[in-house]
């Protein structure tokens, strides 16, 4: 998607090595591998660094919503801090809206947060000592905003998150769900245009964390915040990503749509992850569409379009043997889908 | 000690094997040489280089150069004390405990405002309420000092990651140097009066909260940190809106702690004398033989040691609203009460209602050492014929007709090291090489005697110890730091000093641990002993000296109950708490092993409990060295005696080497002990 506007963030080979003197060495490491990435990594491994992100290159435009996953110890929560620059990257450039945030000042980083910056976290992160509408307009205090138009803004993104009635509670008095909305709440307080989520929905119930995920699309629906989104959870990267970077050891092995990742995996990790995925449920029409030049519909069309799941696809051509036209928002003709390579896609395999 | 339980053959090995081996040669060596050179046994006077004149020449220096500072700061802290005395002078009594009772309120409801209300109200009976105040004037200046000095260290440290080990240091020198050792500089710089006593508890004060600060901020969440980062704050703004507040329960730890060592250091600054406080007036009757009088002015000490501690702790944890109106009705009400009575009211310094109480105390009580003279004689001299003596100068001096009734004999020497010797054998046999071999060290140890130990075993020992605990860097650190001790001629001195918290150790970690795993296994027990816990924490060091003076008299002895009594408390609450805190599952599991109670204990929960039992041993020692020189007050030989003396000789050349030689000691018993605790944790991977 969006692959027309500029990206907003910008990761070019980042590398987040932990260790004494983790600069040379990462340095040293990558000249002796001539570069090469992996062998760089093992090298450094080896001599007992732990190089936490490797070589990371990635693009995130404006209004998506980028999913990174990988298993706890992948590296991805990593990875966020340093685009957040909590993490000063041991090597590599990161933008954000095209200026370069490596080597920022603390001045600039405090003003990029300010304005720029929003970030919830697995453990919700709140203040303990201070009460919901105070953790929410926190970052309005900091900037010296007088306390009536901190009220009135903390007021606003409150309710956005549904939590009118509790602005006076303190974070003890919350339940799981609720504290994690007061920190998405805090993270949207100055309105900033990139948001960052650190494994948001980890800490909650699966009933929770459904009814929350839903309220994030809705919220994202209206706001079109630019995203990265941390989970260790497939189901939630393929319901929510228009995008998604799998990480494994420090490393990104694919990035794809949701349809990528499921039907086209890079390797058996990959694979491994999409496994127990029902793949109709995430693969859209577009992924199985051949180009066409016969788009007549017959009388029994089912009318498909791009972005049907397979399964509804599959529903509705189930005693078609044809190609079937597909149909985008405007009405016209983008292709054909052959019923039985609806089918096919839908095989588990059995490797 | 992993190994002592492997095969022989890798058992051998083991460092703990290797390192006693070493020791007991050291010993043999020592033990079979010295009849033929008399160095061995005793580090030659000749040899010594007068490094206590050395040291009481450098810090006189020091101290003249910066008294001029000094009195000009002595002068400054005069202003805030007058105050402070002004205030708490001037103020009538009943609204001074009106005050306390509202303050005791608006903490902790009516059972806090009872505390404060009979504790003071116990303080006018008492007659000491002059000298209270005098006291409470000096805690009052020098808290405020302490928790700012301590509060900018620890937030320093915080931010500058880079001073922590060199803070951490000094926070540990500012805690293991006795008291009464920088009380002898302080009076040079400052002279006689409170000041002296101010700035003590002030630098004693101090780093608890530098500590507690540090911990504070050290622990607070990371994703709270990062969020306060991500919300754009300042470092700043991060520290002092996100960081200190929502560390402020471990902040008020550090509060607490602050308060009671002020309270501490203040009462023992009371020995230089010259401000008629509490604990001068403690001394005076404790000198004069007024126990009745004595003890009260103690109780009056604890009443305050007992208010502002659970004050305080009130602090620390979550607190609940207390109705607001109550507070200010204590207030009018005290007012009120004083105002109607303004004539007729008394001076609180003329109150002797208990007068007659502390009387009637010192007569029974003397009447009761009459009558039992014999027994509590008896008690002592077997003690000390039987325990103190023999683990002092040895079997071989100690066993005499007038003590045990015989004489010890070479033949006794003989039957005592074979006995050991098949003990070592037998135990090397199952497969414990270094639990033999210590058995044989242990013998050799009771043979000679340890304030008669040749040097070169101890630092031999020592060294061969801080290897087994955590590597070579502790045994170079022992070897350099007792080789410092031996040439500086204090080391008779310093192994008095060790046998007698040595002693005290050791009975401390028996009954202590004994005590404590009782109060593990039967909840009733711990419902008991916890109250007692609580009260011996919060006493002033100072006020253990008078029960055991009252039946025991001045010596050795004495000494020795009273450090006890002091440093048994963290064996006691280390030992119940590892015991009970042994995850539930792995007693499940066990349990549904088969595994008897029993067997639960053994296998289970004191292996599991072991890192935080030897950390209660490591507390132990602490207080033991801290109470050892407070008890030099009672009579006792070796560093803590030469402290003293120093300060009553204003010698300060022989208090600071001689607190530097008590500081040395209670380093290396740390380190050694924390190496033992940490390999321990490792091993469970806790």
């Amino acid at each position: 998607m969006s692959r027309a506007t500029p990206p907003v963030i910008a990761c070019q080979n980042v590398w987040q090595v932990f260790g004494p003197n983790a600069k040379a060495a990462l340095a040293d490491a990558l000249a002796r591998s001539g570069g090469d990435p992996q062998a760089a990594a093992g090298l450094l491994g080896a001599a007992g660094l732990i190089p936490a992100v490797q070589d990371a290159t990635f693009e995130v435009g404006e209004g998506e919503l980028f999913v990174i996953m990988g298993l706890s110890g992948s590296g991805k929560s990593t990875l966020v801090r340093c685009i957040a620059q909590l993490l000063e990257g041991t090597s590599g450039e990161i933008s954000i809206e095209g200026e370069n945030v490596v080597g920022a000042g603390k001045q600039r980083l405090t003003r990029l947060r300010r304005e720029k910056m929003g970030m919830v976290f697995q453990h919700f992160g709140l203040f303990p000592h201070m009460t919901v509408a105070e953790n929410v307009a926190y970052p309005l205090r900091v900037q010296g905003v007088d306390r009536k138009r901190r009220r009135a803004r903390a007021q606003e993104v409150i309710t956005l998150v549904g939590l009118q009635g509790r602005e006076g509670a303190y974070p003890r008095e919350l339940s799981g769900g609720q504290r994690q909305r007061v920190g998405i709440a805090r993270s949207l307080a100055v309105n900033p245009g990139i948001w960052f989520l650190d494994e948001p929905f980890s800490a909650l119930d699966p009933l929770i964390r459904r009814q929350l995920q839903d309220e994030f699309l809705n919220i994202q629906g209206k706001l079109r915040k630019s995203i990265i989104f941390i989970t260790h959870d497939i189901a939630e990267a393929l319901k929510l990503a228009d995008r998604i970077a799998i990480m494994r050891d420090g490393r990104i092995v694919q990035i794809g749509t949701p349809t990528d990742i499921v039907l086209r995996p890079v390797d058996d990790y990959v694979r491994e992850f999409s496994r127990d995925v029902p793949k109709g449920r995430h693969a859209r029409v577009a992924s199985v569409m051949q180009p066409t030049d016969r788009c007549r519909p017959g009388p029994d069309d089912p009318g498909l379009r791009q972005g049907m799941t397979l399964d509804v696809a599959l529903a509705r051509c189930m005693d078609l043997y044809e190609p079937v036209p597909v149909w985008d928002d405007r009405g016209a003709c983008v292709g054909a889908v052959n019923p039985a390579d609806l089918a096919a896609a839908l095989q588990v395999e059995d490797t | 000690m992993t190994a002592a339980h492997g095969r022989p053959a890798r058992a051998m090995a083991a460092p703990g094997v290797r390192a006693a081996l070493v020791a007991l040669l050291a010993g043999a060596l020592c033990l079979a040489l010295a009849p033929r050179f008399a160095w061995l046994g005793q580090w030659p006077d000749a040899w010594t280089l007068p490094l206590t004149q050395w040291a009481g020449t450098a810090v006189t220096w020091l101290l003249e150069a910066i008294k001029p500072l000094a009195r000009e700061f002595s002068a400054l802290m005069r202003h805030p004390m007058d105050w402070a005395n002004l205030a708490l002078h001037a103020t009538p009594w009943p609204i001074t405990i009106g005050v306390t009772a509202a303050l005791g309120w608006y903490l902790g409801g009516f059972a806090m405002a009872a505390l404060g209300a009979v504790g003071l109200g116990f303080v006018v009976a008492s007659g000491y309420w002059t000298e209270s105040m005098n006291t409470l004037a000096l805690v009052a200046v020098s808290v405020p000092l302490a928790l700012v000095v301590g509060g900018a260290i620890g937030i320093l440290a915080n931010e500058m990651p880079r001073l922590k080990p060199p803070v951490q240091a000094l926070l540990d020198v500012m805690q293991t140097v006795p008291t009464f050792a920088y009380l002898t500089p302080l009076m040079l710089l400052f002279g006689f009066g409170p000041v002296v006593g101010l700035i003590a508890s002030a630098i004693y004060a101090a780093p608890p909260m530098a500590r507690n600060v540090l911990l504070a901020l050290e622990r607070v969440d990371p994703e709270i940190r990062e969020a306060a980062v991500m919300s754009g704050a300042t470092r700043a703004q991060q520290l002092f809106q996100v960081e200190i507040p929502s560390g402020a329960s471990q902040i008020m730890v550090g509060v607490n702690q602050c308060l009671m060592a002020a309270l501490s250091m203040v009462i023992i600054a009371a020995v230089i004398g010259g401000f008629n406080d509490i604990g001068w007036e403690v001394l005076l009757t404790m000198r004069k033989a007024q126990f009745g009088q004595s003890l009260l002015a103690g109780l009056v000490i604890v009443v305050f040691a007992v208010v502002i501690d659970r004050y305080s702790g009130t602090l620390a944890g979550e607190r609940r609203r207390h109705d607001r109106r109550v507070v200010y009705l204590l207030l009018a009400l005290s007012v009120v009460l004083t105002a109607l009575f303004w004539s007729s009211l008394a001076d609180a310094a003329t109150f002797h209602v208990l007068t007659p109480v502390a009387e009637a105390v010192d007569r029974s009580l003397t009447a009761f050492t009459i009558a039992n003279g014999a027994t509590l004689d008896a008690i002592k001299n077997n003690a000390m014929f039987f325990g103190l003596l023999p683990l002092r100068i040895g079997l071989d001096q100690a066993v005499l007709p007038f003590t045990w009734g015989f004489a010890w004999t070479g033949t006794m020497s003989w039957a005592l090291f074979a006995v050991a010797a098949v003990l070592c054998l037998l135990l090397i046999w199952r497969g414990r090489p270094a639990a033999g071999l210590m058995a044989m060290i242990a013998a050799g140890m009771l043979e000679t005697g340890i304030a008669d130990l040749p040097w070169p075993f101890v630092l031999i020992g020592t060294a061969a110890l801080g290897w087994v605990a955590a590597g070579w860097r502790l045994a170079l650190l022992s070897l350099v730091l007792l080789s410092s001790i031996l040439l500086s001629g204090l080391f008779g001195r310093a192994l008095m000093s060790l046998y007698l918290s040595g002693a005290a150790v050791f009975a401390c970690a028996l009954v202590g641990g004994a005590v404590g795993w009782l109060a593990a296994v039967s909840p009733l027990a711990w419902r008991l002993v916890r109250p007692l816990c609580d009260m011996l924490q919060t006493i002033p060091l100072f006020v253990f000296l008078i029960p055991v003076l009252m039946f025991f008299q001045i010596g050795e002895f004495s000494a020795f109950l009273a450090i006890c009594a002091y440093a048994v408390v963290p064996m006691i609450r280390y030992t119940r708490h590892g015991l009970v805190s042994t995850p539930p599952d792995l007693i499940e599991a066990a349990a549904a092993s088969g595994a008897t109670d029993a067997q639960i204990m053994r296998d289970i929960r004191v292996p599991y409990a072991a890192p935080t039992i030897l950390l209660g041993l490591n507390q132990t020692i602490l207080y033991a060295f801290a109470m050892l020189v407070i008890a030099a007050l009672i009579g006792t030989t070796g560093l803590g005696q030469s402290i003293y003396l120093a300060l009553g000789q204003a010698d300060v050349g022989l208090g600071v080497s001689a607190g530097a030689a008590m500081a040395i000691l209670a380093l290396l018993a740390d380190r050694i002990v924390q190496g033992f605790a940490a390999e321990r944790r490792r091993a469970l991977g806790l």
